[in-house]
């Protein structure tokens, strides 16, 4: 079930699966790279999240044969991406209405 | 640090860690090879934030492993299992009545003494350890609950609910 809104690592995991199927270490990395080191994610909370993301079908595992158990890649389901998109509205919506409200301010 | 990350490890559910316990270990040994060039402090924060994340983890893990899926952050309810779901404010009416009914009889017991002409010197203090007797009780019921709920679950019955009939068969 979803539940809006997503917390800032959650988002990011997300986003960082968004642009291509990765791994556990590559989202660490482009989760750090994403927020210029300010979200530094423990191996704890990335698969916490995972695990969380998985159960609700918003994330899957790819299945590669070739792959080892150790090293799984995921990527992103219709419904994550779907979930992603609603939250990137409510954000912008919120930013809008944020921009609005502070240039009324100033006039 | 990696005995230490593969003990913590341990805190987590079985099945957890079947899934994701070698994954874990993998992606902690690719960011520790690469922190560890970096300087003391980085090294230190780095160790710092992998133990505190893997175990809060594992409590998160153990408390959905206990109370079902993303439900038991919702503290509206108690939520060990739909059929024993009941408000939280349940247990807080429970305890004023108590302490209604315990403040009633105290109450009626001096009334008694007085119309039975005795000094209200003599009528029984009330001791504090008195007073959290039924809030005591109250727990100690409550957590014996909670304890029977727990070896339920333990026993493994929920799952019998998720059991689907193969199709074709009654």
């Amino acid at each position: 079930m979803a539940r809006f809104p997503l917390s800032e690592p959650v988002f990011l995991v997300l986003l960082s699966l968004a642009e291509e199927p990765r791994h556990g270490y590559s989202i660490l990395k482009d989760v750090e790279s994403m927020s210029g080191g300010r979200v530094q994610l423990s191996t704890g909370t990335l698969y916490g999240a995972l695990q969380r993301l998985l159960d609700q079908e918003w994330i899957e595992r790819i299945e590669e044969d070739a792959a080892p158990r150790d090293r799984r890649t995921y990527r992103l389901t219709s419904l994550g991406r779907k979930n992603l998109q609603m939250e990137i509205t409510r954000m912008r919506h919120l930013t809008k209405l944020a921009g609005l409200r502070i240039a009324g301010k100033e006039a | 640090m990696r005995r230490l990350y593969q003990g913590l490890l341990r805190l987590y559910p079985a099945a957890y860690r079947q899934e994701f316990g070698e994954e874990m270990q993998r992606v902690f040994l690719q960011a520790q090879a690469e922190c560890s060039i970096a300087p003391m402090l980085k090294r230190a924060r780095f160790c710092a934030r992998e133990l505190v994340g893997l175990f809060s983890g594992a409590v998160h893990a153990q408390v959905r492993l206990l109370f079902g899926a993303d439900d038991w952050l919702r503290l509206r309810r108690f939520n060990m299992r739909p059929e024993f779901r009941f408000p939280r404010s349940t247990v807080f009416l429970m305890c004023v009545i108590l302490t209604g009914v315990v403040l009633a009889i105290h109450k009626a017991k001096t009334v008694a003494a007085v119309s039975e002409g005795l000094r209200l010197e003599t009528v029984a203090i009330w001791h504090p350890v008195v007073w959290l007797c039924p809030f005591g009780v109250v727990l100690v019921i409550v957590g014996a609950v909670w304890g029977i709920l727990f070896a339920l679950r333990r026993t493994g019955m929920h799952r019998l609910d998720r059991t689907q009939a193969w199709p074709g068969q009654k």
